[in-house]
């Protein structure tokens, strides 16, 4: 059912439904009950949510030097001095950055892909923000790269393309261990993670 | 007799979407079911029983429960990986696109072991020579034959008459050679050189391994692979997406930093 077929008295409203329906993983019931919410909303509460939504779509751009999404181009964090400029971390989404950040052990810098090779769904290299990672490579400052994409087979396969691509003797391509995870079970880990998890043992 | 809440099936891993905070959509195609589209629950989380189990081109053993809308899958356990497939990013995109090939010409609740087996045939050759461009047009050629669209390769599809030596050409929407008398209306028609006819004919009649040993040059190479893409596409109704990075990758490389 399209939002459109609906006969409602107040088209206004019929449009809010319409665009909140747009939203990933919101269907019609479900936009419905959002626009009713909206509705209930203080005054103050639903222009801050509307001011917040024009904000972010006029000042949110991408860090020249990251590609991460920011307020102010270089980021926070390329243009925090503290930080080592030898060392890049490539993550595929923005909210990995934070997921990293979180760890407070890695001190480099970041390169955002915004997505990973998915071949079956029309996203190639041209689609992902890897030729500003080659470019920013170019000069030969960086000594290692850390790849830190998913552990799935469209982020092995993105792992494996820049690697091809950056193969130059000086520079340390690395990328984050694979193994099991912290509260998983062996007897459920599937045969490809319990291999890598071998090949990656430490010395206790 | 009520149909059993629970069953099992074997299958081969095509492709997935998210959905919602932690679930996946996954795309099988089944060995006794044919294709198969059921839903992951909370797979994405790396807690989850099933995660590592559900990546594309993955022979898994499942265990599934009849849903309202789509089944869920209650659990699953790799049974090949068809090492050493993944390590390489010419075998990875090979694989992914027999996977859109496998999408597109299978049919959900029309088993077709045939064509399950040979996927799984394919990939095993893959995974051995990710260089050969050749699994994949044995595998497309075989697709069409399992699939009940066998090109006819000895008669004129128009007039009936042998074909003779030198003498023909090649049309995906009409179903296969025309000599040079006929003009079929609407018939694309494609140049067809003999080398080509006679790949054509050792896949119909040969065994995969035969097949997989023929050497051929670039220029035959080239022209079964443009054949054979626009036969498999005709019947998709659409173009081929995965192609493009696999002709991205044989593109010579650009000037490395």
């Amino acid at each position: 059912m399209t939002t459109d077929s609906i006969p409602s008295a107040s088209p206004t409203l019929t449009k809010l439904i319409g665009e909140l329906n747009k939203l990933p993983g919101v269907g019609p019931k479900s936009a419905q009950r959002l626009a009713y919410y909206l509705i209930r909303l203080p005054e103050a509460d639903a222009y801050a949510l509307a001011d917040a939504i024009t904000a972010v779509k006029q000042s949110v751009v991408f860090c020249q030097e990251c590609q991460n999404l920011t307020d102010s181009s270089p980021c926070s964090i390329c243009a925090d001095s503290q930080r080592s400029r030898d060392l890049i971390c490539v993550v595929e989404d923005p909210l990995d950055v934070l997921a990293l950040e979180r760890t407070r052990c890695f001190k480099g810098l970041y390169h955002v892909l915004h997505g990973a090779l998915s071949p079956l769904n029309g996203v190639g290299p041209d689609q992902l923000k890897i030729k500003e990672l080659l470019s920013r490579m170019a000069d030969g400052q960086v000594k290692e790269l850390v790849i830190a994409t998913n552990p799935t087979l469209e982020g092995e396969a993105t792992a494996m393309y820049i690697r091809r691509n950056l193969d130059r003797g000086e520079l340390k391509i690395t990328h984050l261990a694979r193994g099991l995870p912290v509260g998983g079970s062996l007897e459920y880990a599937d045969e490809l993670t319990l291999s890598r998890a071998f090949q990656g043992r430490q010395e206790l | 007799m009520p149909v059993p809440r629970q069953y099992h099936s074997e299958a081969l891993t095509l492709r997935k979407f998210s959905l919602g905070e932690a679930d996946l959509i996954v795309t099988f195609y089944t060995r006794d079911n044919g294709k198969l589209r059921a839903v992951a629950k909370g797979a994405r989380k790396n807690s989850s029983r099933l995660v590592g189990h559900l990546e594309p081109l993955t022979q898994v053993s499942l265990s599934l429960a009849h849903g309202k809308n789509l089944d869920v899958v209650t659990q699953a356990q790799v049974m090949s990986n068809f090492p050493p497939l993944k390590d390489n990013l010419e075998s990875i995109t090979k694989g992914l696109y027999l996977a859109e090939l496998v999408d597109g010409f299978g049919s959900e609740d029309q088993p077709n072991p045939a064509l399950y087996n040979l996927a799984l045939d394919t990939l095993h050759a893959i995974a051995k020579d990710p260089d050969s461009d050749l699994p994949l047009r044995y595998f497309e050629f075989r697709l069409l034959t399992v699939s009940g669209l066998t090109p006819e390769l000895y008669h004129c599809v128009e007039c009936r008459r042998d074909v003779e030596p030198g003498a023909h050409r090649f049309s995906p929407n009409v179903g296969g050679v025309i000599c040079l008398e006929c003009n079929p209306e609407e018939a694309r028609i494609r140049p067809l050189s003999i080398r080509a006819l006679k790949v054509l004919r050792f896949f119909h009649r040969g065994s995969p391994a035969q097949a997989r040993q023929l050497r051929m040059d670039a220029a035959l190479a080239q022209e079964l692979k443009t054949l054979l893409a626009s036969a498999v596409s005709f019947w998709l109704e659409k173009e081929i997406r995965s192609n493009s990075l696999i002709e991205h990758l044989q593109r010579p490389p650009q000037t490395s930093v």
